[in-house]
């Protein structure tokens, strides 16, 4: 999806605020905009818009533990995968601003997200140490460290949006 | 009272008796009607007294002390019985104990006379798969009185006690070090049998003031016998009760009283604030836990109980299964696989060398060494063995280095720490198909010279064993999350505490250890975990640098393993206990 994504890149969603950006940086086709850039522009918004509720619900299933209701919101199976060992991921305000990029066809989309990620290991109960620490009931190790997530989007129908990969890369 | 006989085999190898209920009702019921045996006076302070203790979320009790030695008791409202009872008192804590009778239990209780708070520890057998073992649950409350208001303060569970050590001596003659060494577990040695290894075993640790502790321990695994006593901090005296079965199955059921010694203090390492005390919840789900039990059951508490869950192979299978040497991780149980993230790099100190280790007894190991991973040894002129090595150096001019014996009847290792610049070796051999588990490593140390060009080995000096090391704790971080802390707890003794993800120690084992000096501030020291998952441990102890480079050498299903070891050490402190292990004491 990249080589088609304008290099524009348009912060948003941290804090809920979409911060305003000239019409021609934004990422839609030249042709559109000539045609009716004040229609496109909403259009825009709107996606925007219904980007950032999806992400903003995704986010609410997986810091609840229901990854079920979190894979509805998948356009595949295999987005699960990213989530395998997280269990919570919390928006870090000291990182990079949030960022969304929109293929040139409007329907298409991707975004980066900075978040410091808390994700369970089970510790390997191959030697009496980690044994006894099974034993007291701490078989999984809990850390958190900063991390990037890397989310396609992809527009399912008129008005609706679904995630299409997700990856979570060391910050 | 207790034995001082000294135990027929160390604690963790006596067949204990697999007592019937029926068999501990028929030793309990005549001390449930007498009370328990005791040294000193019995007090008189509830003698003519009713007492109503009310728990928060246990029983209410009601007694009425005719004697200083009968009691009517009645739970909950019922109708009241009559039982034998025992009290002591320490300053204004208040003790008492009974058995119910007719029943497999009874109750221990503490009163603070000034404050009217309470602790009632009840105490059964038949709770678990092993019937003599003693189970216990603890209700804090405190003494009703007519008109008056409950106190709101009470007694609680936390980490204050954690890392103290105890001498004490009972007004029996009984004698013990109690090393309060977690929030949820406790190590001991009974000084009276002049043992030579401690033991671990599930304990509670209630602050009743800053003067004032309530102390338990229940033996599992062991005879399964239940101690509990109050702690007077600064004064070193204590009253409790010891109520269980010996190893010759007779009932110890008395009260006493004692004085000690506080021995010292070793360091914490939850973050400051954290008070956080035990019991650790039983985990059913997990290894080492026997029995499906629900954290919030009756008694329930995390219990190691290594001997039930470890692999167990015969002499047969020992000898049919695959070796791997410091291939990593082989699989479950394999030793101290996940152990050697902190190891030292490999050496190459050895490469090139060919040199003879003669061990006094008369064992000769030539060595030739071509690679950093290959070496050739025979053993008395016999075959040249090529072998996977591994060596570090610890401190300058110091290798440890070990591989396996293939073709050696009983699978032996070698761990083997060579100072070069003094010429001196020892050897911490491990092997297998011992008397009680086919798989279980043993371990024989030996000492001896290097001989080698360029090197005149000494005629009379040897390595020695050490007691450089005995009471100190020092904690090991193995990996990330991978934490234990030794207590060289006995010259003989090492025990290992695992820490919780709060940092508070949880749980604790404990086997045979050995301890050479190999240089001031460097030692060569092993644990064996007997009768727990069978891996003999090895690790030169750098106090200097406080990183230890270890061998581990264990035989489970998946096979013979010799694994690297290396942690990074804390230095939590030292016991004043030498002498208590001296000859002459």
């Amino acid at each position: 999806m990249s080589e088609e994504n304008t290099p524009t890149r348009r912060s948003f969603l941290k804090g809920g605020a979409i911060i305003a950006a000239p019409l021609a940086a934004v990422g839609l086709p030249a042709a559109a905009l000539a045609a009716d850039g004040r229609a496109e522009k909403l259009a825009r918004l709107e996606a925007e818009k219904a980007i950032r509720e999806l992400h903003q619900g995704w986010l609410r299933q997986v810091n609840s533990g229901n990854f079920a209701a979190a894979a509805q919101l998948y356009a595949n199976g295999k987005c699960s995968a990213a989530l395998n060992g997280v269990c919570a991921a919390v928006p870090d305000q000291a990182g990079e601003a949030d960022a969304l990029e929109f293929a040139s066809d409007g329907k298409r989309a991707s975004a980066t997200y900075a978040f410091v990620v808390e994700s369970e290991t089970l510790i390997p109960a191959d030697n009496t140490l980690a044994q006894m620490r099974h034993a007291q009931g701490e078989a999984m190790v809990r850390t958190s460290e900063r991390r990037t997530l890397k989310a396609d989007y992809v527009q399912t129908r008129e008005d609706g949006w679904a995630i299409a990969k997700l990856d979570f890369a060391q910050a | 009272m207790p034995s001082r006989t000294p135990l027929p085999k160390p604690m963790h190898r006596l067949n204990y008796t697999k007592l019937t209920e029926a068999q501990i009702s028929a030793a309990l019921a005549p001390v449930a009607v007498a009370g328990p045996a005791h040294a000193s006076p019995l007090s008189d302070e509830f003698v003519g007294q009713t007492v109503k203790i009310v728990t928060d979320n246990g029983p209410t009790l009601e007694y009425k002390f005719s004697t200083n030695s009968k009691l009517t008791v009645a739970e909950n409202g019922a109708k009241a019985i009559t039982a034998g009872y025992g009290a002591l008192t320490l300053d204004h804590i208040c003790f008492f104990t009974h058995l119910i009778p007719g029943t497999l239990r009874g109750y221990s209780v503490i009163i603070d006379r000034d404050s009217k708070v309470a602790t009632v520890v009840e105490v059964w057998f038949g709770g678990f798969e092993d019937k003599r073992e003693v189970m216990r649950e603890i209700y804090q409350g405190y003494v009703a009185t007519a008109g008056g208001t409950p106190p709101v303060k009470r007694n609680v569970a936390n980490n204050r006690a954690e890392g103290k050590g105890w001498y004490w001596k009972q007004d029996n003659g009984w004698e013990t070090i109690d090393y309060w060494s977690t929030v949820a577990y406790t190590h001991w040695v009974e000084v009276s049998r002049k043992a030579e290894m401690g033991f671990s075993a599930p304990a509670d640790y209630i602050q009743i003031s800053e003067d004032f502790y309530i102390y338990t321990r229940t033996e599992c695994e062991f005879s399964g016998t239940f101690t509990i006593y109050v702690a007077d901090l600064n004064r070193a005296k204590q009253i409790g009760l010891r109520l269980g079965f010996d190893w010759g199955d007779a009932l110890d059921y008395y009260v006493f009283k004692g004085k000690g010694e506080w021995l010292g203090q070793t360091a914490q390492f939850e973050k400051f604030g954290d008070l956080k005390g035990g019991p650790i919840r039983p985990n059913p789900a997990s290894t080492g836990q026997a029995g499906a039990v629900a954290p919030t059951a009756k008694g329930a508490r995390a219990v190691y109980r290594p001997a039930r869950t470890m692999e167990k192979l015969t002499r047969e299978e020992v000898a049919k299964v695959p070796s791997s040497v410091f291939a990593g991780r082989l699989g479950s149980a394999n030793g101290t696989g996940g152990m050697g993230v902190h190891a030292l790099p490999a050496s190459k100190f050895l490469i090139g060398k060919t040199f003879t280790l003669r061990f006094d007894g008369g064992t000769a190991v030539d060595y030739k060494v071509s690679k950093i991973d290959e070496l050739q040894w025979r053993k008395n002129g016999g075959p040249w063995v090529t072998a996977i090595y591994q060596a570090y150096e610890p401190a300058p001019g110091v290798i440890l280095f070990g591989h396996l014996l293939e073709g050696e009847p009983d699978r032996d290792g070698y761990s083997i720490v060579i100072d070069f610049d003094a010429g001196l070796v020892t050897c911490f051999n491990g092997y297998l198909n011992g008397p009680y588990f086919a798989n279980e490593a043993q371990a024989r140390t030996l000492v001896g010279v290097i001989e080698m060009e360029g090197i005149t080995p000494p005629l009379y000096k040897r390595h020695q064993r050490t007691w450089d090391l005995v009471g100190r704790e020092i904690s090991w971080n193995y990996a990330p999350n991978l934490t234990s802390m030794h207590l060289y707890s006995t010259p003989s003794t090492t025990s290992w505490i695992i820490f919780t993800a709060d940092g508070a120690g949880g749980l604790q084992w404990s086997g045979p250890g050995d301890f050479i000096k190999i240089r001031d501030e460097l030692y060569f020291a092993y644990w064996l975990e007997e009768a727990c998952n069978g891996t003999l441990g090895t690790i030169v102890v750098n106090l200097r640098t406080m990183h230890d480079a270890g061998i581990g050498y264990h035989c489970g299903k998946s096979g013979l393993s010799m694994s690297p070891v290396g942690a990074l050490g804390r230095h939590a402190g030292k016991f004043d206990v030498k002498r208590f292990f001296d000859s002459k004491a």
